[in-house]
């Protein structure tokens, strides 16, 4: 389960305003070329979700597949590209545009990465299911985004039973063969699917029982007030917006 | 409060027939039950009570599909002509898993889902929400995650996210089948305050009854969806009508000195400790029952003994070359193949000759070979997954729960089980929230708690006793105490 803290930082700001800010990272990255933008940006993240209140070390083990895929691509990438003054000229080349090149591809993708790890920790599924509802969007959206999330925690605890029943029974699915990876996905998905569907039915009764989908609308949960939170996230988005038209006036790379 | 005789709900010659079955699921019951009045529906596995609850709350057959007859009529309107919102602000319908129905991530929130579904101001959704929590007792929780709360509290909050539909008739089925006796003691206390003090016409799907005599109920005992017995409520006897709760006769002991199982200063935990410096064993041919509330770690200590979970601190030991067998909770975790007969065959070859029938016979699952393990009743399920952990033959058998939404017979035929392998030297560890049936089944309880308890059964319960937790003693839910 995520861990929040209450009212630190980001969680403070509202849905909308936590919206606007990813879209807002992830705009100023993607659309700047300058390296020296990306690892600002990355640097905006990283103290946002300090100020937050986001563990550090939940933060990073959430990242820990996308760092090491953002390492493989700054490697690829730095190694196919020849122009430029060479660095290392060895079994390997590396060029200054190339190891230009390969960190602004990485840091591009560790910032989308992160900005939505961050957004995933500090926003609430409820209060953005409110704030969608609030501008207009369908609420059976809004509350597929809640139940969606209700069931991931579910499912991988569903997933660790199965696997230990397997254990118990001494069932230990090879595959090595076509027939043993039926087997094994016999074996996990169906009992994992059962407890699926044994759940959908029950909360499929509960909301049909309280009138979900009765009417096109539903009273949506009061608006929310703006604080100094939703000041410091939109300032910091407007100041990377900034600093990448600067750069691309300066011509920084 | 007394009952007054206007219905509440009226059912005349109902019949109800889900598709690919040979029987109708419900066969000609009529009943009428008055406004206030409390009625308990019971009966074996498969008799059509959880049928009926859903036919009354509408679910059957808009969302459920079926083949109806007959008439339902819910405080004076049917229920298949009149507007779901109508009939949802009248029926309250409240689960067996109280996980399984919380559709949001907030108690607020969730209270709140009904009243913003039937589109009412933003001031009396929160007036709704007040009066809900209030009404059992969980306002303190109002600003606090769905996910955090325990089994009893999230009962709690789906019974308060039903009152604030306001309805007149609550419909439980088997509300206390997941909850630990602590918690199932407080939810009867609270259906008992709310028929008070409004007066609530209670619908409750139960095995257990003696804790809900207190509030006079009519029983309805159900058998293959027809109504087989109707007892005033003067006239009950749990014993006398085949229901949980009579009391179990108690089993000599025979255990032996030789030890299966030797845990040592155990401890245990995820975020915190569950427990520690847990010291207990278990010799052949006894049964150890395991009892505690929700979440103080009885199912993770079957896991520690299982190998499945490493202590943090302690030592757990098996009896060198002894084979565990494992029974979880849900029978359909421990389901894999197509059949019943390839599900026997699965973990090993067959002994001998005729094996296979013989212990088809021996679950009363004759004929039955052929047939895919899901399609089968819970029941039947519960049967085949003990039947397969046995024919691993192993010494010590762990039990999680094995008597959950189990009637009578099916109680009986696992007792017999656990006696059987008892007998032939083997220990069983029996997790239940069921104390009555750990009482007559344990010769030595383990109770998990703020302060573990581990000893004879009459110590355990003395001692419980003397600490005031009369919800887990054996004589508040019939046993022999």
């Amino acid at each position: 389960m995520i861990e929040r803290s209450a009212e630190a930082g980001l969680h403070a700001a509202t849905p909308a305003t936590n919206l606007v800010l990813l879209a807002g990272l992830v705009g100023v990255v993607l659309a700047s070329p300058s390296v020296f933008v990306r690892l600002g940006t990355l640097g905006a993240v990283l103290l946002l979700a300090g100020w937050s209140g986001v563990p550090v070390g939940t933060f990073l083990r959430g990242l820990r597949f996308v760092l090491v895929f953002a390492a493989v691509l700054f490697v690829a990438q730095a190694l196919s590209i020849r122009e430029g003054t060479p660095l290392i000229d060895g079994f390997s080349r590396f060029t200054d545009v190339g190891l230009l090149a390969g960190a602004g591809m990485a840091l591009r993708f560790l910032v989308v990465l992160s900005s939505s790890l961050l957004f995933v920790h500090v926003v609430d599924p409820d209060r953005l299911a409110g704030a969608l509802i609030r501008c207009g969007i369908p609420y059976r959206y809004g509350y597929l985004l809640i139940l969606s999330l209700r069931f991931v925690p579910f499912f991988r605890r569903e997933l660790r039973v199965v696997r230990e029943a397997q254990r118990v029974r001494g069932l230990r699915p090879s595959v090595r063969s076509l027939r043993g990876i039926r087997r094994a996905i016999r074996y996990t998905f169906v009992p994992v699917l059962v407890s699926g569907l044994m759940r959908v039915d029950s909360i499929a009764l509960s909301m049909k029982g309280r009138c979900f989908g009765l009417y096109r609308c539903r009273t949506a949960p009061r608006p929310e007030r703006l604080r100094s939170a939703d000041g410091i996230a939109l300032g910091s988005v407007a100041l990377l917006a900034a600093l990448a038209v600067l750069a691309a006036r300066g011509g920084w790379t | 409060m007394s009952s007054n005789n206007r219905p509440a709900v009226d059912i005349v010659d109902l019949r109800v027939s889900y598709p690919d079955r040979d029987r109708p699921a419900i066969d000609g019951l009529t009943e009428s039950i008055a406004e206030g009045e409390v009625v308990v529906i019971t009966g074996p596995s498969g008799c059509g009570k959880s049928t009926v609850c859903r036919a009354i709350g509408g679910f059957i057959p808009e969302m459920i599909p079926a083949a109806v007859e007959g008439e339902i009529l819910v405080l004076g309107d049917s229920v298949w002509a009149t507007d779901s919102a109508r009939i949802a602000q009248r029926v309250g319908y409240i689960q067996q898993d109280p996980d399984a129905q919380i559709c949001t991530l907030h108690v607020e929130r969730e209270v709140a889902f009904g009243p913003e579904n039937l589109r009412l101001p933003l001031d009396e959704v929160g007036d709704r929400v007040d009066e809900s929590l209030a009404a059992v007792g969980i306002d303190h929780l109002r600003h606090r995650e769905t996910t955090d709360l325990s089994g009893g509290e999230k009962q709690r909050l789906a019974i308060a996210s039903i009152l604030a539909m306001r309805p007149r008739i609550l419909l439980l089925d088997e509300p206390t089948a997941n909850l630990d006796p602590d918690g199932a003691k407080s939810l009867f206390d609270l259906l008992a305050r709310l028929r008070e003090e409004r007066g609530m016409t209670l619908i409750v799907v139960e095995h257990r009854i003696r804790p809900l005599l207190d509030m006079e109920p009519r029983v309805l005992v159900l058998d293959r969806g027809r109504l087989v017995r109707r007892r005033p409520r003067e006239r009950i006897d749990p014993r006398d009508m085949g229901l949980r709760g009579g009391g179990e006769s108690r089993h000599p002991v025979r255990s032996t000195a030789d030890r299966l199982l030797v845990a040592d200063r155990l401890a245990f935990g995820y975020d915190g400790p569950l427990f520690r410096e847990l010291t207990f064993d278990v010799r052949r041919g006894e049964t150890v029952g395991v009892i505690g509330p929700n979440g103080s770690g009885k199912t993770s200590l079957l896991r520690l003994i299982a190998g499945l979970a490493e202590p943090d601190a302690g030592r757990i030991e098996l009896r060198d070359g002894a084979v565990t067998g494992f029974v979880f909770q849900h029978p359909h975790h421990q389901i894999f193949e197509r059949t019943v007969l390839a599900e026997l065959r699965v973990d090993g070859a067959e002994r001998e000759p005729g094996d296979f029938a013989r212990r088809l016979a021996e679950g009363r699952l004759d004929g039955l070979g052929g047939a895919a393990p899901l399609s089968l009743s819970l029941g039947e399920q519960r049967r085949l997954t003990l039947l397969t952990a046995l024919r691993r033959e192993p010494d010590l058998l762990l039990l999680d729960e094995p008597f959950i939404g189990q009637d009578r017979r099916n109680v009986d035929w696992i007792v017999g089980r656990i006696r059987g392998h008892c007998a032939a030297g083997g220990g069983v560890v029996l997790v239940s929230h069921d104390v009555a049936l750990v009482e007559a089944l344990a010769d030595r309880v383990l109770y998990l708690g703020e302060a573990p308890r581990f000893g004879s059964p009459a110590d355990v319960f003395a001692g419980l006793r003397d600490e005031g937790r009369t919800a887990f003693l054996p004589d508040f839910w019939g046993g022999a105490g």
